[in-house]
């Protein structure tokens, strides 16, 4: 059966579930990507999504259709993860008060070295991630993981193509100087 | 870095995004082919594109999206819930009326007649006096006393004998 977006829309709109089901079906990986992207844990990721859905669930009746869906739903999941993130930050702030560093967990140490480095390299990149501005960070995203064009960037961010071209310049400048050590080993 | 670096250099992002037309595209690649320095710029961007994105891929291979699609749908189910206050509040978004607040001067009616009601309600009256008719009559054998409730039809009568004993009737 054709997917028929308008429709789910406007069904979603007077309440049914069961199109809101569709559009989850449909932009599950998508919005996942951008949460992941984001947050760079898969709890994280699943909780940013859930609520992404639900407040899609609850706000689609102010969906105008003026825009292409996707940008909604995107700037959506994107303003939900940074939320999320921040949020992250300030229980971490309070519990590091109380507990100190945390200490890297032993089950890392037996792994092959490799598996040891990608992690490594994971742990380095979330925290490059942080320092950037969240529009940078939002831009970075939005083009090397869901590969939307700069039309598209713009679109979804309600900003120029000169902007999304900036904030793409910036940030990889900035990433390449925070992980410029961490990207030249090679396996 | 190269005059030819400085021209090149303002195409290497969008080219490495394939943002470029034909042309330009054609011109980047030409370059590239005898630049270090951009061939140097372009593996640094991949770099950064392999460090992003191969870990996403990864996650989302191991997602379980049935059980996150019932999640939400339990999530929205409690949040449906509505508090006492939203019952309230929804109910008095029910009625056209009550949103244009036309209900206003009739709310205020109803407190003024109560405001002037209530004292009348709660007033308390004195109890009617029982009237009564006493008649008392002296005799030689009897001292008599009779007492008539007009509310009842009750009459008592006492008969007091000269040592000050006493029987009633009715």
């Amino acid at each position: 059966m054709a997917y028929d977006e308008a429709g789910l829309i406007s069904r979603c709109q007077q309440g049914d579930q069961e199109a809101l089901r569709a559009i989850f079906e449909q932009y599950q990986k998508k919005v996942y990507r951008i949460a992941y992207g984001v947050v760079r844990e898969r709890e994280d990721a699943r909780d940013v999504v859930q609520e992404v859905f639900i407040k899609l669930f609850r706000s689609i009746k102010n969906f105008r259709g003026k825009s292409q869906f996707y940008t909604y739903l995107y700037r959506m999941a994107m303003n939900t993860a940074l939320d999320h993130v921040r949020k992250i930050k300030k229980t971490r702030a309070s519990s590091l008060d109380e507990e100190g560093s945390p200490q890297p967990a032993d089950e890392i140490q037996d792994r092959p070295e490799q598996i040891f480095y990608q992690k490594e390299l994971e742990e380095k990149l979330k925290e490059a991630l942080e320092k950037l501005p969240a529009d940078q960070k939002a831009t970075l995203i939005f083009r090397e993981i869901e590969e939307l064009s700069y039309q598209e960037i713009a679109e979804t961010m309600r900003c120029s193509i000169g902007t999304v071209m900036s904030r793409l310049h910036y940030g990889r400048k900035k990433l390449q100087e925070l992980l410029k050590d961490d990207l030249k080993r090679d396996f | 870095m190269k005059n030819s670096c400085v021209s090149i250099s303002k195409l290497l992002e969008p080219y490495f995004d394939q943002e470029l037309p034909g042309e330009e595209k054609r011109r980047v690649e030409e370059h590239l082919q005898k630049c270090q320095p951009c061939q140097e710029s372009l593996r640094s961007m991949q770099g950064i594109r392999g460090a992003i994105k191969p870990p996403v891929d990864e996650a989302i291979e191991k997602e379980d999206f049935q059980s996150m699609w019932q999640n939400i749908q339990r999530e929205i189910r409690l949040r449906e819930k509505p508090s006492w206050r939203e019952v309230i509040r929804g109910w008095l978004d029910i009625s056209p009326l009550f949103r244009k607040k036309v209900w206003i001067p009739a709310l205020a009616t109803v407190a003024i007649l109560v405001f002037v009601m209530v004292p009348f309600l709660f007033k308390k009256t004195p109890s009617p006096s029982v009237l009564s008719v006493v008649e008392y009559v002296d005799s030689p054998m009897y001292n008599v006393m009779v007492y008539e409730s007009e509310k009842s039809n009750v009459t008592v009568i006492w008969l007091f004998d000269g040592q000050e004993e006493e029987s009633s009737t009715s």
